[in-house]
């Protein structure tokens, strides 16, 4: 009986590695065990001090008295709702203000030395702005993760809407297409893929907003439950908040990447991924 | 198995509690009469009335509900108390008196905490590694010593201890450095002695740190650290609530100085200090009446240590 069981165990073991040879999951999980091992190590091994880096063990543990809390679920939710909200509203701005200025030349002109000059602003240096308008609340931290995200799209979108190919665009007008019958059947299909690699960029840049706005700011949500631990002098808590921080990233990139797959599925970059 | 899922269900409920609520979540949601306040709060040890008062109602009987807005720091709760987003805000009075100078328009409502006027048995003071030469304030002349903000209270105090003990004040390098990456400096020896607060300084005399002055004591007896104060604008157009406000406050302070237990155990409901430590740090005095003499103390060495070139009226800033 048990020496069945193990049998099949094992025979389960190989049969899902025969599928292919080292499925790229595996080796991912692999490094992430790697990276655990070496948290749990440093700290035993008495190279770094136990009071300011504790081993991996203590942080899980840390983790699990977090989950058991009220507050840790609710930061969770004030976080991903404000990364939610100002990713939407950034993506909704740039691909509208996207294809506005990108279709009309005159005012892609004249817009581009001011969007040129607005990008590179930290947002981060826009803080002090954010918290006189908005004091500490969930929206002065809103105001930089939408700041943040709306030039990763809007950029992107701008060069999607250069890529339109002339010929198709000429014939559009040719056949006296209404300018919005011309934005969907032409710019769109076009502009598609970079409004996705811009959606994709500006999720990542949101989060990281988002964190850094209830870090800094003290606005509800992970980053200023990381930064009471800090307060408190609970390192454990704070490296598993962080930690948590790390997850919902890893989760965020593969809810994206998939929409994009799904949204993108007849693009033939997509297409040959999915043949190969 | 049972005890995720129980997890996951609180956590989808809570979720939805959040999600449906949006802000606030108090316990008083029977009364219709209490008007709202905004109170901007570092979570810190100093600020535990506030939160005691809440939880024991005092704040109720005067027909106010809290709402709490926390900040990392007080340069975000100073312009947000201006601006009028916030009613009420936690600050140290040198800051206050900083803000005031430039002519925000401040006022004071009620005391915040106090030094425990203890000398090596207060809530903050400066701290060394085991092996340092450093024995007393005077050892500090000529070294690096850590506060968490330059030009405030921190550093003109840690002067005045200096001064009390006979050196040269003048000759101290500070170092700014937030509270919490003191201790990990301190270790490494990028700096010679921290000023440190609680939880930081139980933490640091745990880990074998050696105690050499109570900055705060050296300065005045019985020192008023910081204060709750609002604008001049909610003051004047506000008087019936800045003084309800400031009977709970009153109350809520006397409470908290008489039950110090109570304090350490709403220390776990805002902070993240470990209960261990919660019971063994030294608590600061929670003095119902504010003190003008402390607060002028506070106001000569911002002068005397060039934070400020004149300093303003006092009697402007109190209540």
């Amino acid at each position: 009986m048990t020496a069945a069981v193990t049998a099949d165990a094992v025979g389960d073991g190989r049969g899902g590695r025969r599928h292919r040879t080292v499925p790229g999951w595996l080796l991912g999980l692999a490094g992430l065990a790697g990276l655990m091992a070496l948290a749990e190590v440093v700290p035993r091994a008495g190279l770094v001090k136990k009071r300011f880096l504790p081993p991996f063990s203590d942080m899980l543990s840390a983790l699990a008295d977090e989950a058991g809390t009220g507050a840790f679920w609710r930061a969770l939710l004030e976080t991903l709702r404000g990364w939610a909200i100002g990713l939407a509203v950034a993506t909704a701005a740039g691909v509208v203000l996207g294809i506005a200025i990108g279709g009309l030349p005159l005012v892609r002109a004249a817009m581009s030395s001011t969007i040129e000059f607005l990008r590179p602003i930290p947002s981060v240096a826009l803080i002090p702005l954010a918290v006189l308008l908005y004091g500490t609340t969930m929206r002065s931290t809103l105001l930089l993760v939408v700041y943040a995200s709306f030039w990763q799209v809007l950029v992107q979108v701008l060069y999607g809407v250069r890529d339109v190919d002339p010929v198709a665009r000429e014939t559009a007008r040719s056949y006296r297409f209404r300018p919005l019958t011309q934005v969907r059947t032409v710019l769109w299909p076009t502009a598609l893929p970079y409004v996705m690699t811009g959606f994709r960029l500006a999720a990542a840049v949101a989060l990281i907003l988002e964190i850094t706005g209830e870090l800094v700011i003290g606005s509800p949500g992970l980053g200023k439950q990381i930064a009471v631990a800090q307060g408190s002098n609970a390192v454990a808590s704070m490296y598993a908040l962080v930690i948590v921080v790390g997850l919902i990233g890893v989760v965020v990139n593969v809810i994206v990447r998939a929409v994009e797959r799904r949204v993108l599925r007849w693009h033939p970059s997509v297409r040959r991924e999915v043949v190969s | 198995m049972n005890r995720i899922r129980a997890a996951l269900a609180a956590a989808s409920v809570l979720l939805l509690a959040a999600a449906c609520g949006g802000g606030g979540g108090s316990s008083d949601a029977s009364d219709k009469g209490p008007a709202t306040v905004k109170v901007s709060v570092i979570p810190i040890v100093d600020v535990a009335p506030v939160y005691l008062g809440a939880q024991q109602g005092f704040f109720a009987e005067q027909k106010l509900k809290l709402q709490f807005e926390t900040a990392q720091g007080g340069a975000a709760i100073v312009p947000a108390v201006v601006s009028g987003q916030v009613d009420f805000g936690f600050s140290n009075y040198t800051s206050l008196v900083l803000a005031r100078s430039k002519g925000l328009p401040l006022k004071v409502v009620a005391p915040g905490n106090a030094s425990t006027g203890a000398d090596k048995k207060d809530f903050g003071g400066v701290v060394v590694k085991s092996g340092s030469p450093i024995r007393t304030a005077k050892d500090l002349v000529g070294k690096r010593v850590a506060v968490n903000t330059l030009n405030n209270i921190n550093d003109t105090t840690v002067r005045a201890s200096i001064r009390k003990a006979g050196g040269d004040a003048k000759n101290v390098k500070f170092t700014e450095l937030a509270f919490p990456d003191m201790l990990a400096a301190l270790d490494k020896g990028n700096v010679d002695a921290v000023q440190v607060v609680e939880p930081f300084l139980t933490t640091a005399l745990k880990n074998g740190g050696r105690l050499v002055a109570s900055n705060y004591v050296d300065t005045a007896p019985n020192l008023t650290i910081a204060a709750y104060f609002t604008s001049q604008k909610t003051a004047a157009s506000k008087p019936d609530l800045v003084k309800r406000f400031a009977a709970a406050m009153q109350k809520s302070l006397q409470y908290a100085d008489q039950n110090p237990d109570a304090v350490r155990k709403i220390l776990g409901t805002y902070t993240k200090i470990d209960p261990s430590v919660a019971s063994a740090l030294t608590l600061p005095k929670f003095p119902a009446r504010v003190d003008q003499a402390g607060l002028q103390t506070l106001e000569n060495l911002a002068v005397q240590d060039g934070l400020i070139k004149k300093a303003p009226d006092v009697k402007d800033l109190l209540p």
